[in-house]
């Protein structure tokens, strides 16, 4: 028996020997390039992407943000428009109010002084004041 | 009760002067306009139909007085309001008032009431302004000691419309004698303006 | 080499670089096939399958080197999976029947013996096998080949080698190799 270093030497070449390339069947590459140009053309697996993959794309992130930044400022200024109107009309509203409380309380001044005329008449003279309006 | 204004008029809502005064053919005496320079403050308030509906759309629903306001200004022309205030009594003259008074007469203008009281120095005039038989304006005229204050509506006011003026904001309703047919007042000894 | 292989080359014949390609390398990845599988035409219609996929993924590889060592890593993993689904009883090396050694028993015999021997290994230690003595790869570049560890690769030789030897040294009697 050989010594082991020696067994495991031939061994070696005994599997090389054993394990030798075989040659391919004849018209294995022809059969194979054949295929090839049957195949349409060959494009790599279209990986289903999700959609916020599209994001990775510098590009595309800038987009988005100059997107959503635009987007915000327009509604920021939409938003201040219509506060602004808001604040237009609330202050209109204001005016109006108070136009009307100036007008209601100098028509209310006047109604007291004619009512305060009118009790303070004696009755008499009330009616001589009536009669005197009739003619 | 009365909303303070400034002198500079920060809450002078000056919409449509020109085409406004022309419509109403009113003009404040230039007499009345230099009191401006001597009032310690001011309001004056000018709206045209266009600004009344516009103001109008913000009243609230829930406030009973403003509710009252946008049923009152849906037909109304226009509103002008000047107020004078003044440190002091005095300030301003009968001069002023009568070149006020002067230009509401017939056959235009009708005054409805002329109150005169030496007393306490109020002095109140109002006038009607009627067409086709039915009210198309109102102009009050009140003189009071340290106040002088000016009214001229423009549209078809209700008299009870009127009375809803003074009996809301806040000032009590004061109980109303049995109508009268003339409600021109006597005048009360001594013209005080 | 550092050129980058395209599936068509630039050129009169479009096709040229992977015809190339596949008939240098075609007895490689056959034989691989063969000796994993001992199936004759499973090993060609493997084979085909292996250059099939080079031929999309070509554009990808940069050399003459990567082209092979895919080509060995792919057919390597293919095989293994092609066994398992197969599920082929095997029989482990230590129940394969002993041959009565014969006295006329030739190399090609021996060497029918020794695929047969080896085909009985599991799957991996059967392609590190394969692998090292066919492709005369290094223990750490079967490693990477097969996504194995080091360590690993080198006890499933050793164990499969200590079982062949002792196999084939029933075999053939007296242990000549």
């Amino acid at each position: 028996m050989n010594p082991p270093n020696e067994d495991m030497k031939h061994i070696d070449e005994f599997l090389k020997t054993a394990l030798r390339r075989e040659e391919a069947p004849p018209g294995f590459a022809e059969g194979i390039l054949a295929r090839v140009e049957q195949q349409p053309t060959v494009k790599p697996k279209e990986e289903h992407v999700p959609w916020f993959h599209l994001f990775s794309r510098p590009l595309v992130r800038w987009a988005a943000f100059a997107t959503v930044f635009a987007s915000l400022i327009a509604g920021s200024i939409h938003y201040r428009n219509v506060r602004r109107e808001q604040a237009k009309g609330e202050a209109a509203k204001q005016q109006l109010m108070l136009a009307l409380h100036i007008a209601g309380s100098k028509l209310q001044l006047a109604r007291s002084k004619v009512n305060g005329i009118q009790t303070s008449q004696p009755d008499h003279e009330r009616e001589t004041n009536r009669s005197r309006s009739k003619s | 009760m009365r909303n303070v204004n400034r002198k500079s008029l920060l809450s002078v809502f000056l919409l449509l002067v020109s085409p406004f005064l022309r419509a109403q053919e009113i003009k404040l005496p230039a007499e009345v306009e230099k009191l401006s320079a001597t009032a310690k403050e001011i309001v004056e308030v000018k709206m045209d139909g266009p600004m009344l509906r516009w103001a109008s759309k913000f009243l609230s629903a829930e406030d009973p007085d403003e509710q009252k306001a946008a049923k009152l200004v849906q037909n109304l022309k226009s509103i002008y309001v000047r107020n004078f205030e003044f440190d002091k009594e005095n300030a301003y003259s009968s001069t002023e008032v009568d070149s006020l008074r002067s230009q509401f007469g017939p056959p235009v203008w009708s005054r409805v009431v002329g109150v005169r009281s030496e007393r306490d120095g109020e002095n109140v005039d109002v006038y009607f302004k009627l067409e086709n038989e039915k009210m198309a304006g109102i102009v009050i005229i009140a003189a009071e000691r340290r106040e002088l204050t000016f009214v001229n509506i423009v549209g078809p006011i209700e008299v009870d419309q009127l009375a809803d003026l003074g009996g809301e904001f806040g000032i009590p309703r004061l109980k109303t004698k049995p109508s009268s047919s003339n409600p021109l007042a006597k005048v009360e000894k001594g013209d005080h303006k | 080499m550092a050129e980058r292989y395209s599936a068509t080359e630039q050129g009169e014949n479009p096709g040229l670089g992977f015809a190339d390609i596949v008939r240098q390398h075609q007895a490689m990845v056959f034989s691989i096939a063969q000796h994993f599988l001992t199936d004759r035409s499973a090993a060609e219609e493997l084979a085909q399958d292996v250059f099939l996929q080079l031929h999309a993924t070509l554009p990808t590889l940069k050399s003459e080197d990567h082209v092979k060592f895919w080509l060995r890593k792919v057919t390597a993993h293919r095989c293994i999976d092609y066994q398992r689904r197969r599920r082929v009883s095997q029989i482990s090396l230590e129940d394969a029947p002993e041959q009565v050694a014969s006295t006329h028993s030739g190399d090609l015999f021996l060497e029918k013996r020794v695929r047969q021997l080896i085909a009985t290994l599991p799957e991996k230690p059967r392609m590190v096998v394969i692998l090292r003595y066919q492709e005369d790869m290094s223990p750490e570049d079967i490693a990477v080949a097969l996504a194995m560890p080091l360590a690993t690769v080198k006890s499933h030789l050793q164990r499969s080698l200590a079982m062949l030897r002792e196999k084939m040294t029933r075999t053939i009697g007296e242990v000549v190799i």
